[in-house]
């Protein structure tokens, strides 16, 4: 299969040069079926953010869907072992990205590690995120941050219960002036403020970003989830394009801790996002740990050059000429490696390589 | 890509006023003396384009990557709830989203309350809050005339100096929440353009810092 990075189309396929990348570090493919029973995503309707589900009742009366996402299929066809569950996958997904807009076919490329994570298999993941959109851009930006940090924060400084929620929303907004309004209004302190909001604002590359966190004297629990941080940044050095940004966040219920989220320039919108799911995992009751990221292809395609390459290698422009001869002459250029198309005219919007007219009196070019 | 900051701002008498701060903290843009017919307008010392649109396009231009940085009113973030960062509140087109009807009305809990409104998610949004059942009547225009021809019991809708409601015997009954513009930025841009959009966040700041 042509590798079509270069191409609009990623359904089914997946750019070699993603593939090489995600092999090289014993990742193997995941191929999964376009149909799963609805009951998955009932129980975990929230993990399919903001969207609608295809589903269709099977000749057994099962209520099934065309699959809206990849990793609770995953989660569901996998058995905690004592190895770690390395694949990686290039899968259309079925799903309405909002009420306005119709159902339409995403194509998505990610991976997923799955078991006991070490420090190793965090950066790794990390790592090949990084990679992946260095195979697109060089330019590219990973931003981190860990799910603790910013609720950490919260829970240190003993913020209403009531209010937490949305404080991080709004900080995932980097709406400064309605949090202050919030926190005040709820009795919190003003220094307790300027803690929160200092840390909601900072964006730095990774290693200088946790310096710079570290230096401004946070509690027991947001500490916990920067020093993870620090050993992430420790193991994986500074040229990685890895950023810092505490504001990112994910839905508490499945993400745990690190997440991110990965930009490219020239997309309007994030072009990876992952992080890890313990959450998820302990929901659909499997005793371990997970994290992955998946690849929006077709955001990713949107920036890509399209180089047109030849539809075919000859037009035979069949002129006149008895129908065994103007066989016999394809079939020879077919023989030789070359791809034909016999027209009565050139197609509109159709490339060849060199024209022939074939009119009874043999090939000649055109 | 493309270095200067794209710049939307909404059309009409908002547009001006906001443009005034942009003008203050440092972005002029001396073509906007002459705007002739053009639709985009650039100010290479100050490395910005602006561009003028429909006041509830705003967030779709930032939201899509076309502009780096819009001002959109409160309304439209929160009924259309695009993906964008909210950096600032301007502090201006000042107003509120009210609950309004006949003065005097009294809710009657054990039936379902009627509401007409352009801004459907924000009156589902309040109503449920409030546990209250709702008929949600989705109009586009003279809102006010709901609950005079028994369309709707209530409205819920922008009260900036209340004249109008006052003139068609209507008067706020609950306010929903405050509206002014905000000041708006795509994700992305503030990724790779990092530094031009922290400077105009804070240099717009200082200019509403030093009016307040």
């Amino acid at each position: 299969m042509p590798d079509t990075i270069f191409g609009r189309d990623f359904s089914g396929s997946i750019p070699a040069t993603l593939k090489e990348l995600f092999e090289s570090r014993g990742y193997t493919r995941y191929r999964m079926g376009k149909f799963e029973e609805y009951d998955l995503y009932a129980k975990n309707r929230s993990f399919i953010t903001g969207s609608s589900i295809l589903t269709f009742t099977d000749t057994d009366g099962r209520l099934m869907a065309l699959k809206p996402d990849v990793t609770l299929s995953l989660i569901k066809n996998t058995v905690p072992g004592d190895a770690l569950r390395k694949v990686y996958y290039a899968e259309s997904v079925y799903r309405a990205r909002d009420a306005a807009s119709g159902f339409a076919e995403i194509p998505q490329a990610g991976l997923e590690c799955i078991g006991e994570l070490d420090l190793y298999s965090v950066c790794e993941v990390i790592s090949l995120a990084a990679g992946s959109l260095g195979t697109i851009n060089e330019r590219y930006i990973l931003d981190l941050s860990h799910m603790g940090l910013l609720s950490g924060v919260l829970e240190d400084l003993e913020a209403p219960q009531g209010l937490r929620e949305e404080l991080l929303r709004l900080a995932g907004e980097k709406n400064s002036h309605e949090a202050r309004s919030l926190w005040l209004g709820g009795g919190g302190s003003a220094r307790g403020f300027e803690l929160f909001n200092k840390l909601m604002r900072l964006r730095a590359p990774l290693r200088e970003g946790v310096e710079q966190a570290e230096a401004m004297g946070l509690g027991p629990r947001a500490s916990a989830a920067l020093a993870e941080l620090r050993d992430i940044s420790g193991v994986l050095g500074t040229d990685r394009g890895l950023w810092l940004d505490p504001s990112l966040l994910a839905d508490p219920r499945y993400y745990n801790g690190v997440v991110m989220r990965g930009y490219l320039p020239g997309a309007s919108s994030a072009v990876l996002s992952g992080g890890r799911y313990d959450g998820l995992m302990r929901r659909m009751k499997r005793g371990a740990g997970a994290m992955g990221f998946a690849l929006y292809m077709d955001v990713i395609s949107r920036l890509l050059p399209r180089k047109r390459g030849l539809d075919a290698d000859v037009l035979v422009l069949h002129r006149g000429g008895g129908a065994a001869e103007l066989e016999k002459y394809v079939e020879e250029l077919t023989s030789s490696g070359l791809r034909v198309r016999v027209d009565r005219a050139k197609p509109e919007g159709l490339c060849f390589g060199r024209v022939v007219i074939f009119d009874g009196e043999g090939p000649r070019n055109g | 890509m493309d270095e200067m900051l794209n710049i939307a701002l909404p059309k009409g008498r908002l547009g001006d006023r906001v443009y005034e701060i942009f003008e203050r903290a440092g972005y002029a843009c001396p073509e906007l003396g002459d705007p002739g017919r053009r639709l985009v307008f650039e100010a290479k010392d100050s490395g910005v384009r602006y561009f003028f649109v429909k006041p509830s396009d705003v967030a779709i231009y930032v939201e899509r990557g076309a502009a780096d940085i819009g001002v959109a009113g409160k309304d439209i973030l929160l009924e259309y709830r695009p993906e964008v960062y909210e950096l600032l509140d301007l502090g201006v087109g000042r107003c509120r989203m009210c609950v309004c009807g006949r003065p005097g009305f009294i809710d009657d809990p054990s039936s379902v309350l009627r509401v007409a409104t352009k801004f459907v998610r924000i009156a589902r949004d309040y109503y449920a809050g409030l546990s209250r059942s709702i008929d949600i009547i989705h109009l586009n225009g003279s809102i006010e005339l709901a609950p005079l021809l028994g369309l709707s019991d209530v409205i819920v809708d922008i009260v900036e100096t209340g004249v109008t409601l006052r003139e068609n015997g209507l008067a706020p009954l609950a306010e929903v929440c405050g509206i002014s513009a905000r000041l708006i930025a795509n994700r992305v841009s503030c990724k790779f353009k990092y530094d031009a959009v922290t400077e105009l966040t804070e240099r717009l700041k200082n200019v509403l810092e030093d009016k307040g």
